[in-house]
């Protein structure tokens, strides 16, 4: 099978739940106050689900451009790692498609990556396929919600104002490897609850995520579960 | 306010992502910086959670979206689905401020 064959054979599950998150965004953002032109801007240039959620929690709260950037840095910072293990990967490759390929990476396509070149393979193009496979559908998927998005009426009664709450919980719920990043989520969401209440809002989320993690340096080395 | 917003996330994140792509990280990352960037995006998310669970709307929470909380938690550590927990805590949500008086 050739390398993007495989690319799509192994990797439509994961492909199928990228379309349903970003569906729910389009819907989310757009019930949120968001135009139709800054919802899909952000699908196509910003490109990374729980940092988009991010950015329509914090728009909705009024929150100043540097915050918002800083919280996206800060979601986003795990790709430095990512795209530093992809990079033997790309040795042959020239600068310009290791700059479009950094574009594309997502965890999804790293995960998919690294699990193709641990088999022993070195084709990039399955790499390159996937990830190309999910920019499109992420960016198509935002634009069905927010076709739809105005159809569902009155969010509140629906819950819908909690759906991204509810993705944000089962993100970090599905994460939880050791005891200590479940301590860390409680830890974050806590001190953000507290900052929050007392006025704080502003700042809250950048300074309790930034602060909660500095506890794995205090626990004990755990092999992940 | 929200496009400048938008053109600054979206060059902090290619950044991020195109920096070791491009010129590569001098020599190995010390554990301790990779544990806390590991620990990092969900313990942000967490934070973004925190208060919309605890203080939604500036209050503290009457119950419904606590609940839902817990119930995602436990379908998501169950099942391993995310859309699955989603639904379950939206319809939750739901439920409960129907039947608790606002």
């Amino acid at each position: 099978m050739s390398p993007q064959r495989a690319a799509l054979a192994e990797g439509w599950p994961v492909l199928v739940s990228v379309v349903l998150v970003a569906i729910p965004f389009g819907i989310v953002a757009r019930q949120s106050g968001l135009t139709p032109a800054e919802i899909m801007a952000m699908s196509v240039f910003v490109f990374a689900g729980a940092a988009q959620f991010a950015m329509v929690r914090l728009f909705v709260a009024g929150t100043v451009w540097p915050i918002v950037v800083a919280t996206v840095f800060l979601i986003n910072l795990r790709h430095l790692l990512m795209a530093a293990a992809l990079r033997p990967h790309f040795a042959g490759v020239s600068a310009a498609r290791r700059m479009a390929a950094a574009f594309v990476l997502t965890d999804e396509a790293f995960a998919m990556a690294i699990g193709w070149f641990r088999r022993g393979r070195r084709e990039l193009r399955y790499y390159a396929s996937f990830a190309v496979a999910l920019y499109v559908l992420w960016v198509a998927a935002t634009a069905i919600g927010v076709l739809v998005g105005p159809s569902i009426g009155e969010p509140r009664r629906f819950g819908i104002d909690f759906a991204i709450t509810a993705t944000f919980i089962a993100i970090v719920a599905l994460g939880v490897r050791r005891r200590s990043d479940a301590v860390v989520a409680l830890v974050a969401a806590l001190a953000a609850a507290a900052l929050t209440s007392l006025g704080a809002s502003v700042v809250a989320v950048v300074t309790a995520g930034a602060v909660a993690p500095l506890l794995v340096l205090l626990a004990r080395d755990e092999p992940a579960a | 306010m929200i496009w400048v917003a938008i053109a600054g996330s979206a060059i902090v994140t290619y950044v991020v992502r195109a920096f070791a792509l491009r010129v590569g990280l001098p020599g190995a990352v010390p554990r301790g910086v990779a544990r806390y960037l590991d620990a990092l995006p969900a313990a942000i998310i967490a934070a973004l959670a925190g208060p919309a669970v605890l203080v939604p709307d500036g209050a503290l929470t009457r119950g419904p979206e606590l609940a839902a909380a817990v119930a995602v938690v436990a379908i998501v550590a169950w099942r391993r689905n995310l859309l699955l927990g989603v639904l379950a805590g939206v319809a939750i949500v739901a439920l409960l401020r129907l039947v608790l008086p606002g």
